[in-house]
């Protein structure tokens, strides 16, 4: 074993146990923890606009204790804190905010989703209609799927910069979809049928297998120009 | 007029997200200006430095390789950053002479080394594989301290020039941590400058710090302070010109601010007689 790794070990250790560190040890960890709460906030500022900030900064400073980063980019950090929120006693009151936050890491994690090659229609022209029903749709890289009993979509609306947080409603549930536009995550609220059609598209379903009979070209023609359908697999060809 | 295209040496900011509006509305003069690697790892972020990039050099400093970390390195993370490299034609690849993460562990913060020969080696030869697969020199940063790792077997200068010569990379000296850890380490900044080879100083930061009990601490919140500028004068006379960057992280001011240091910089380096290797 390196005397480095002994090294780094030891002073990781009191840097997140030590009971009363050092001065320059206090240095770090006052930073770790400054580095951790404003990752979360910047991920999750409605949350944090719907707590407080000092209850956020309590929340994170625990969130953090049983929560290790697993990424050297801090964008990555915070994936766990909607379960968190939801075994969290003092947050018990907001029921709503679990999803919420739920909802705040799609969006976080639709803006940083890789993009996608624009939807072939020369390769959809090749295939014989006859093949369309055991065709898979592929959404977009940076689309996600939430759903809420909670009106989570309008509280993300109305807890927007700018906006004075009263939500337009307060009943759910909200079926949201997550998709980016211009560089933003844009969440929107759909039909339920829709929500769920696009549920079994991600779920790896055929389109006869998705539509279960349905009459949906519209909006899948819809989503396809939206973008939000990026492409599809056709299964090999019967010999 | 580019840094590139001259060859001189000139001066950048550092981008953060509050003053991207303003830059791409305004376009200030700048040399280059410098981002944070990790906040552009995700498309939506790499998509809007293009916006920048039209009108600027880009460098690319990174806060999470953890190059000194006994942990294996990190190729998704250094898959990532040689993409984003590659797409922007970075003017510079930055990282630090630190460690941040252990056993799988991330503090995502800059921890120091302790400066033996052990160690150097170590972080030389990551730094090496770095610059294999990105396929360019990597400039690694000297950082700021707050308590030693272990007692040294050399003084920080010396242990920063062996990095460096071991690993074939240069070096970014960041004035004001040079400033800080003399400071809260007791040892002469000059001294420092008169122990690092001319030929490995690649770029310099300027940033600033606060006092913290008797501690320094490097919080890159505040202007450049006028040790700083002292030491840079010093540090200007003894390496000769080098790009160099205003850094600020915390309390971000108005961009005005950042330019008006960064013209503060510029005044600096025009009056450096001219050097060999500048």
């Amino acid at each position: 074993m390196s005397t480095l790794a002994t090294v780094q070990r030891e002073f990781a250790r009191s840097l997140l146990e030590d009971a009363r560190p050092d001065a320059g040890v206090a240095v770090y960890r006052a930073s770790v923890a400054a580095n951790f709460s404003s990752a979360l906030a910047a991920a999750y500022p409605v949350v944090r606009r719907l707590v407080g900030d000092a209850f956020f900064a309590e929340a994170a400073r625990r969130f953090a204790l049983s929560h290790a980063s697993a990424s050297g980019d801090l964008n990555e950090y915070g994936a766990g804190f909607p379960a968190f929120l939801a075994a969290y006693p003092h947050a018990s009151a907001l029921e709503y905010l679990p999803d919420v936050a739920r909802l705040e890491w799609a969006c976080h994690e639709c803006e940083s989703a890789p993009d996608a090659a624009a939807f072939d229609f020369d390769a959809l022209a090749r295939i014989e209609p006859s093949r369309y029903a055991k065709l898979r749709l592929v959404l977009h890289p940076s689309v996600r799927l939430i759903e809420s009993a909670h009106a989570i979509g309008a509280i993300r609306e109305a807890n927007a910069p700018g906006r004075d947080g009263a939500p337009e409603r307060l009943e759910g549930p909200d079926f949201v979809l997550v998709r980016r536009v211009d560089g933003r995550a844009i969440a929107s609220c759909v039909a339920e049928r829709e929500w769920r059609l696009l549920g079994r598209i991600a779920g790896g379903e055929t389109l006869e297998a998705a539509l279960g009979g349905e009459a949906s070209g519209e909006t899948l023609a819809a989503w396809v120009s939206q973008g939000i359908v990026a492409g599809f697999t056709a299964p090999p060809c019967a010999r | 007029m580019t840094a590139r295209a001259t060859g001189r040496a000139g001066v950048g900011i550092g981008l953060r997200a509050p003053h991207y509006g303003e830059i791409l509305e305004r376009r200030p003069a700048l040399a280059f200006i410098e981002v944070h690697s990790e906040n552009h790892f995700g498309a939506a972020a790499a998509a809007a430095l293009d916006r920048v990039r039209a009108d600027y050099e880009v460098s690319l400093h990174g806060v999470g390789l953890s190059l000194g970390s006994s942990d294996p390195l990190d190729l998704a993370h250094l898959a990532k950053l040689d993409s984003l490299a590659r797409r922007f034609e970075a003017l510079f690849v930055s990282e630090h002479i630190s460690w941040s993460s252990i056993d799988g562990r991330h503090l995502n913060e800059l921890l120091p080394l302790p400066f033996t020969s052990e160690a150097a080696g170590h972080v030389a030869s990551r730094i090496s594989q770095a610059q294999d697969r990105l396929g360019r020199e990597l400039l690694v940063e000297n950082v700021s301290a707050y308590c030693a790792l272990g007692a040294g077997e050399m003084s920080e200068w010396e242990f920063v020039s062996e990095v460096a010569r071991r690993s074939g990379c240069r070096l970014l000296l960041d004035i004001n941590n040079i400033h800080v850890n003399a400071t809260n380490f007791g040892f002469a900044a000059r001294d420092y400058l008169e122990g690092i080879d001319p030929a490995l100083v690649g770029q310099f930061h300027l940033g600033g710090h606060e006092a913290r009990g008797a501690l320094l601490v490097d919080t890159h919140g505040a202007r450049v302070a006028d040790e700083v500028w002292s030491l840079f004068d010093d540090a200007l006379a003894r390496f000769g010109a080098r790009h160099t960057l205003i850094e600020w992280d915390t309390s971000l001011p108005a961009l005005d601010v950042l330019l008006d240091e960064a013209h503060a910089a510029e005044r600096a380096i025009e009056s450096t007689p001219a050097m060999a290797g500048a």
